[in-house]
């Protein structure tokens, strides 16, 4: 399975959403994808979803053109696209089931999709009703209820609470362990982190990145790490280690540590500290890649 | 999945929310409202029972045109409309189903929820000229016909304007002003310039009256002063040939334009 574009292009007058963008994800796992506002995720996602018609060039589907074989294209597609509204006196269970006979879908399971959403005592209730993260929820099972080998999720989790977002990332996590290829676009670094395994990264409709997040990692891990400690620290006596750079004061119990690029550097610091009789309670490396990577491709934008 | 069965499972979840969203039975208390009236004005103003069988059924079906325009507003004007206000697209577009599958899937639950409407009105007007003659004109069912042939066409136009309109209240507007007043204005201005509005649809839809007369003339004129009204009748054939015109244009046009038509 696989999704691909190539030379896709989306122009509104003078203005290029996407220009000449060519990506392939393919497998299975989950491809984060990244930019600021405007920069052409959901214009990428709905060019793949035949909400728009690209200006030239293709989006392809398991080798199906989604703009000209849209049935063979979509059929193993399940797609969450901005926070979709729906028939308000329809119920849930009566949306998905009308999903799943258009589809024609034979692994369809609409309580299963419910309670996997956590939507499932909603059931019989008619939607119009629901609150923007329930929808979203529902939106999510219309997304899984056909079981589909690929998704494409466009922010999946704008709406919902604290616990609705970690409930649908651990769903995603699983998701991901299902053999899917799933593509998700999120404002959420932290999310695309915790969730993905590939990272592609774009701004003004051109692609800037696209990496395994273990490569970003070796690439834009920082070589500094925040330590609390329980007792106030004697800075001199840390600059002394090998290796270390600097020390920076951010609390009288917590530090920031530069250090030199060198192998295993960062464990080999926890443990002179700890040798030193440094009562540390947290040691953690100072930003994540995606982030600096963020900074670095696109800036402060 | 066949094509076909994709546009009547559509049709099928359409119809439902035509009937929970209680627009069905809006437009029935409004249908029996006309019914209740038409019966009281007729008796109020003179006895059914003394006029012609083809005047009783003839004050039924000269209403029909009106409920026509009312059913298509109610059923048609919003149907495609909504799904881009709404955003209730963004659930339904990105599945694998082609635009024409949506669009004649909504259109055949309007046309059967419009049907059901028109249905129980000619029925009660039958019931009624019965109950007063104890017979039924063959004209009522020919006007009956027509009946259903405008509606057809008119819920096509409507659908056009629904498809071409992002906001269905936007779309409801320009389809009531435009059936309520530009078709029956440019009717009017064809009668003083003498030009037959053969591309009028109101035009054609007066069959349904017409249906009741024998042999009526194609034009007549009428002269005041220094003015001439020609008032234009169409025949059946072109009645019907305008009307379908209007059903296979308006559904191809409007179906191009859903076609390419984008959830931005």
């Amino acid at each position: 399975m696989y999704m691909e574009t190539i030379n896709l292009t989306k122009k509104y007058g003078n203005f290029y959403a996407l220009k000449d963008l060519n990506l392939k994800v393919e497998g299975k796992g989950c491809m984060g994808y990244l930019g600021p506002n405007g920069a052409g995720k959901t214009t990428t996602l709905k060019l793949f979803t035949h909400l728009l018609n690209p200006t030239s060039g293709d989006a392809i589907i398991n080798g199906y053109s989604v703009h000209t074989e849209i049935k063979k294209a979509l059929q193993s597609v399940g797609a969450l696209i901005e926070t979709p509204d729906f028939y308000p006196y329809l119920t849930p269970t009566e949306l998905l089931t009308m999903l799943c006979k258009i589809r024609d879908a034979k692994g369809c399971d609409v309580k299963n999709a419910l309670k996997e959403v956590g939507m499932y005592e909603w059931r019989y209730k008619r939607v119009g009703k629901f609150s923007k993260g329930m929808k979203q929820k529902i939106a999510l099972a219309a997304a899984l209820v056909t079981n589909p080998e690929i998704l494409i999720l466009d922010e999946p989790t704008t709406g919902m609470d604290p616990k609705g977002m970690a409930e649908i990332r651990k769903l995603i996590k699983q998701l991901q362990r299902d053999n899917r290829l799933i593509l998700m676009s999120s404002h959420l670094l932290s999310e695309v982190t915790e969730v993905c395994d590939e990272v592609a990264m774009l701004n003004r409709g051109k692609l800037l990145l696209y990496e395994s997040i273990d490569n970003l990692n070796k690439k834009f891990m920082g070589h500094s790490v925040e330590v609390t400690t329980m007792n106030a620290i004697d800075e001199k006596s840390i600059l002394s280690i090998d290796g270390v750079k600097s020390v920076e004061k951010l609390l009288p119990t917590k530090i920031r540590i530069d250090f030199e690029d060198e192998d295993n550097m960062q464990y080999i610091l926890l443990k002179k500290l700890i040798n030193m009789n440094v009562k540390v309670i947290e040691y953690r490396s100072s930003g994540m890649a995606l982030e600096k990577a963020y900074i670095e491709l696109i800036g402060g934008e | 999945m066949n094509d076909f069965n994709q546009m009547f499972i559509m049709a099928k979840y359409q119809f439902r929310n035509y009937i929970r969203a209680k627009r069905l039975y809006i437009l029935l208390i409004i249908t029996s409202i006309v019914i209740t009236l038409i019966i009281a004005v007729n008796a109020y103003f003179g006895n059914p029972a003394n006029e012609t069988v083809k005047d009783t059924a003839k004050s039924f079906a000269g209403f029909s045109g009106t409920l026509i325009v009312l059913i298509a507003l109610f059923f048609g004007g919003d149907a495609i409309a909504s799904e881009y206000q709404n955003k209730t697209g963004y659930f339904l577009f990105p599945n694998p189903i082609k635009r024409w599958g949506i669009f004649w899937g909504k259109f055949l639950a309007s046309f059967l929820a419009s049907a059901i409407i028109l249905f129980l009105y000619y029925v009660s007007g039958l019931i009624y000229t019965y109950y007063y003659h104890q017979a039924i004109p063959v004209e009522y069912l020919y006007s009956m016909a027509y009946s259903f042939i405008f509606m057809l066409s008119l819920l096509s136009l409507t659908f056009l304007f629904s498809t071409f309109f992002k906001n269905g209240a936007v779309a409801l507007t320009i389809v009531a002003i435009l059936y309520f007043f530009v078709f029956n204005i440019i009717d009017a201005v064809s009668q003083i310039a003498g030009v037959e509005p053969w591309f009028s649809i109101t035009y054609a839809a007066s069959i349904i009256t017409l249906a009741f007369t024998n042999n009526y003339p194609h034009s007549t004129q009428y002269v005041r002063n220094t003015m001439t009204l020609t008032i234009y009748h169409p025949y059946v054939w072109e009645a019907l040939v305008i009307m379908i015109v209007y059903f296979i244009f308006s559904g191809i046009v409007a179906m191009w334009i859903f076609n390419h038509k984008e959830l931005k």
